[in-house]
């Protein structure tokens, strides 16, 4: 591999962690590896306080007219919550395994720039920790997640928590955009020789792709934060209405970004299930290109669909009509998906190991979440449901049920290689059956009430009819979800120590990431096969039917053909 | 083609994104916040138009610059880079001063929401262009310090690509805030 | 899946039903073939590898086009109810009923009849009546799902939506903008009655009340106005009109109090005036610290306003 300023490769092996020299190792870091097993710690760490947060406002809910939780506390914790779990949970654990997988998944040795990876992480941190600062500092923000003016402006929100907030997400928005340009040019450069960009495993395309996302989306929300920032701390009028602003304009710049990010957030785990569905069904992802293409749409798309977050501002049919348009068409792409997943495994031979569980978990709930972001593209359907629990519920189906989920599966399929230790299936077959039924329990009654009328974002609500019970079942189903990460935590707790020998592929898997050492070593390759395919071990396994050729082959019949 | 080349082209592309909100919001806060008639002739055209021509100049200046690498003239290199230096620090000169013209006049970001989008927007991009001006400096230094071994080092390269953004984006701010204000 | 009681409404619940038939037949599809993959294509012991499958290009150009289509006759209806719910306002046309949205409770004013009310919306059945939804600090939404579509609330802007009630009856709503400490506490009744019980309401409420002939209702209404209650809430007679807080001029007309948290009784209304924030905490209204004897007159001078 050529690159072109020179990085001298350590001749010392890693030092333990338990040594004087692992802590500095870890803060020093520039190496893909730990960086990423760092992102995804910390994604750990705060799912374990945003779940703490969930769990405070299902008490509070659990029963009509509640007084568990004032309501100033009620709304300060479902804005960190949402906030915690979407920047602090969801990005590191998508960042996290793209960092550490996608140098290794094109044969590579490093990211392109490793001081610029250590800087991004650290800066994210530096960003989740302002947020929690704030807890201190009078307040933590409480206007909701994406802090429509002008209740956020300094006459309404006076405490600092919005402020805090603001910095925040502009550090960690620094952190991700930082990681983007890694992966994009990384992509681009270090792809070992004979991969070609249509030959690259689905997890890096998608990572790739979403980096565009990313390059494109934050610096939008950037111009929002400075700009209610300016608003607050320099008496500017960008969103005061009385003074000639708009508070509307704050709702366009924010969903600008906001919609590409949830985006953002679910490619990588689609990129995550491509990988592992194949490997659990013993052959290729049915259909690459459109796999790959769709996902192109996607990111293009994305950016013209914003305004279905605004249908009930009251902008006028026409304008609705164009959202309306869009958001069904990026339906599509999308949905396709789903049915190339499916087709993978049939006519297969499915192993049901806890990775291709979760995989196939996430199939079924992101197509539920998918099909209620249908509903909402459906103007008069909004108008109804918008801004109810059925949000609610649709949002957690794609996060939870689409990037969470991808997450787990990711998790499973790649401990191996991160750790030289397989964890437990039989613990893992304990948490996947927890977690499914406990998230299904306790978000699918979400869609009920928001039908019954439920309005989102309510530290209580009246005692309506089946408002109380639903929510006392939502509330106990959330405890059994809960049970199920402790399970998660202990599996890995187990595993590190008692965990099975991984070896180098455990899975029998085909990327190149499964021909080094599991760990690998702080040098990932010594040597890298050249590639001719998609599946560089399949081919070399399996000598006598390799994919180049097989591909030939088609080529040559559709040639003779003609 | 190199990477930190390609990282610069996708980090100035990003940015773009950036001063594509900022303008659109501009553009929009301009027309609607029902002040620009009254505030637009606080904008003096012809003064920074004189700043405009150095910042543009700066763009020629640091192309010249990286010509005369190709051509292998160290020290040619160096003069033209130390001149867009010096052009960017006019820019510089000029915005501060028209700001603190603007000050004194009352006319401050907290005035209207015109005053918010234009400083908001022009001041960003001095933003920008200081930072240019510092990783400028910093690759002339070391040049000067002999720290570049190879004569294409892309340090150089790199941070020119950044300073055409800062240039572009410039262009298409003075016509929309300065020339604009005439329509 | 809720009533509807309004031809808003109606069009809503259609395309909602016709959307949900379309998820239900997809999630089964969706579930049977997990299920056929991971059952019947379960990995058998000493089974070789399968077929090297690539993809089927006619099926999967198939399953794209055909999502599509459904979708155009999706976007079809959601265009044409669209324009149907949200039928255009003339240019000069007035509205019938003004909503301010204010932190946290509703003003309502009617513009034929001249009256001001708060959180209780009274309107008679089977009449269209043009809303015009409006705020004076933050965004809110307002939504009464049995009729109709919800409209936020923008300050600087006024939002116009179409009111239609196809009987009559009670129908609770509630803010459905994030808004603040109370957004929970924000809520909407709707009180759709038959043109005689309407016109009888407008007539109470057009009234000015004549000051109370008890002597401690007496008291009760000097209480209001040197106790600076009047400072923001008006009541029709007495000097001094305010917004701040909600018009009180026939509250004791009212079902509920607190835009719609507490039933209008007199023990709730002494527990509200002894210690609002207990009851809606974090609410505009101070305390004010009134001992037992002012809270019984202001109690029976305010339950006397009807």
């Amino acid at each position: 591999m050529k690159l072109n300023i020179h990085i001298p490769e350590p001749t010392k092996p890693i030092p333990d962690i338990r040594t004087g020299e692992g802590l500095l190792q870890w803060l020093s870091t520039v190496d893909h590896k730990l960086i990423g097993i760092m992102y995804l710690c910390t994604a750990l760490f705060f799912f374990v306080l945003g779940f703490g947060e969930a769990l405070m406002m299902r008490i509070q809910l659990m029963r009509p007219l509640n007084n568990f939780l004032s309501p100033e506390a009620y709304n300060q914790i479902f804005t960190t919550h949402g906030t915690n779990m979407i920047f602090l949970v969801l990005t590191p654990m998508l960042l996290g395994f793209a960092t550490y997988s996608l140098p290794l998944m094109i044969g590579a040795n490093e990211m392109a720039f490793p001081r610029l990876n250590a800087f991004s992480y650290w800066i994210f941190l530096l960003g989740g920790l302002i947020l929690y600062a704030s807890f201190f500092a009078g307040g933590m923000p409480n206007v909701g997640w994406f802090s429509y003016a002008p209740l956020s402006e300094r006459f309404f929100s006076s405490t600092k928590g919005v402020d805090y907030w603001v910095i925040s997400l502009l550090l960690m928005g620094i952190g991700s955009v930082g990681a983007a340009l890694n992966f994009v040019v990384t992509t681009l450069t270090m792809r070992t020789k004979g991969i070609l960009m249509n030959q690259l495993p689905l997890f890096v395309w998608m990572v790739f792709i979403n980096s565009f996302l990313i390059l494109a989306a934050f610096p939008v929300l950037n111009a929002a934060l400075f700009m209610i920032l300016i608003d607050r701390q320099f008496d500017a009028h960008f969103f005061v209405s009385a003074t000639g602003g708009s508070p509307v304009m704050w709702q366009h710049l924010f969903w600008g970004f906001g919609h590409p990010e949830v985006y953002i957030l679910a490619l990588p785990a689609f990129g995550m299930v491509s990988e592992v569905i194949p490997v659990f069904s013993r052959k290729p992802i049915f259909g690459y290109e459109f796999i790959a293409a769709s996902s192109v749409a996607i990111m293009l798309l994305s950016f013209g669909v914003w305004a279905h977050h605004m249908f009930a501002v009251g902008l006028g049919t026409t304008f609705n009509a164009f959202f309306a348009a869009s958001s069904m068409l990026i339906a599509v792409p999308t949905g396709i998906k789903i049915f190339n997943w499916i087709a993978t495994m049939w006519g297969g031979s499915v192993q049901l190991k806890t990775a291709m569980l979760f995989a196939l978990a996430l199939v079924v709930n992101f197509t539920i979440g998918g099909l209620s972001g249908v509903g909402f593209s459906l103007v008069p359907v909004d108008w109804r449901l918008t801004d109810t629990y059925f949000v609610v519920a649709h949002i957690h189906y794609v996060l939870i049920g689409g990037s969470l989920t991808g997450g787990f599966a990711a998790a499973y399929y790649w401990f191996p290689k991160i750790t030289g230790r397989m964890l437990s299936e039989k613990i893992g077959k304990w948490h996947f059956w927890l977690y499914f039924i406990g998230f299904n329990c306790t978000f699918f009654v979400f869609h009920f009430l928001g039908l019954l009328g439920m309005p989102r974002r309510v530290y209580t609500y009246p005692d309506l009819p089946y408002l109380g019970t639903l929510n006392l079942f939502s509330t106990i189903s959330a405890c059994v979800f809960g049970i199920s990460f402790i399970l998660f935590f202990w599996n890995i707790f187990y595993s590190l120590r008692h965990g099975k020998i991984a070896g180098n592929n455990p899975w029998n898997a085909w990327t190149l990431e499964w021909l080094t050492s599991s760990p690998p070593q702080q040098k990932n390759f010594e040597k890298v096969p050249l590639v001719r395919s998609r599946r560089p071990l399949w081919d070399m396994l399996h000598p006598e039917d390799p994919d180049w050729k097989r591909e030939n082959k088609n080529k040559i019949k559709k040639k003779g053909n003609e | 083609m190199n990477k930190n080349r390609i990282l610069m082209f996708f980090f100035v592309g990003s940015e773009s994104f950036f001063f594509l909100a900022l303008i659109i919001s501009y553009i929009y806060f301009s027309h609607t916040g029902g002040v620009l008639s009254e505030s637009s002739h606080y904008l003096d055209i012809k003064r920074t138009g004189i700043f405009t021509i150095a910042l543009l100049s700066s763009s020629i200046t640091i192309f010249l610059a990286d010509v005369s690498l190709k051509r292998l003239n160290r020290k040619a290199h160096r003069i033209w880079l130390a001149a867009t230096i010096i052009l960017g620090l006019i820019f510089i000169l000029g915005q501060t001063t028209e700001y603190l013209k603007l000050y004194k006049l009352n006319f401050t970001i907290s005035k209207n929401v015109f005053g918010s989008a234009f400083f908001t927007l022009t001041g960003f991009h001095g933003l920008h262009v200081l930072i240019g001006l510092l990783v400028l400096l910093i690759v002339l230094i070391m040049i000067n310090n002999g720290k570049f071994k190879t004569i294409e080092h892309t340090a150089f390269s790199s941070a020119a690509i950044y300073w055409h953004f800062v240039d572009a984006v410039w262009i298409v701010v003075f016509s929309v805030v300065y020339l604009g204000a005439l329509i | 899946m809720s009533r509807s009681s309004s031809p808003n409404e109606d069009y809503i619940n259609k395309l909602f039903l016709w959307f949900l038939l379309l998820a239900a037949i997809i999630m089964i599809i969706v579930i049977v073939a997990v299920l056929i993959g991971a059952i019947h294509y379960r990995s058998k012991r000493h089974q070789g590898e399968p077929e090297q499958m690539t993809g089927i290009k006619w099926l999967e150009i198939t399953w794209t086009v055909v999502p599509f289509l459904i979708l155009m006759f999706f976007f079809y209806f959601t265009v044409k109810f669209m324009k149907d719910i949200d039928l255009p306002v003339e240019k000069n046309q007035q509205a019938d009923i003004i909503i301010t949205a204010r932190q946290w409770w509703w003003e309502m004013q009617y513009s034929k009849y001249n009256i001001t009310t708060a959180n209780e919306l009274h309107i008679p059945v089977h009449q269209k009546l043009l809303m015009r939804v409006e705020s004076a600090d933050v965004i809110h939404d307002w939504w009464v799902p049995e009729l109709g579509r919800k409209i936020d609330a923008i300050p600087g802007t006024s939002n116009y939506s179409w009111l239609e009630a196809s009987d009559t009856g009670e129908y609770k709503g509630a803010c459905s903008e994030y808004c603040g400490t109370q957004h929970a506490g924000m809520r909407i009744l709707v009180i759709s009655e038959t043109k005689n019980e309407f016109d009888r309401w407008v007539q109470e409420q057009q009234k000015v009340p004549s000051p109370p002939v008890d002597s401690v209702g007496q008291i009760g209404m000097r209480l209001f106005s040197e106790r600076t209650c009047a400072g923001c809430h008006s009541i029709s007679g007495i000097v001094a009109v305010s917004h701040i807080g909600p018009d009180l001029t026939h509250l004791a007309s009212r079902k509920t109090l607190i835009s719609g948290v507490l039933p209008n009784t007199p023990k709730n209304l002494y527990l509200w005036l002894q210690n609002p924030q207990k009851l809606k905490e974090g609410s505009h209204m101070p305390n004010f610290l009134l001992s037992n004897n002012e809270l019984e007159a202001l109690v029976i001078y305010l339950e006397e306003l009807k």
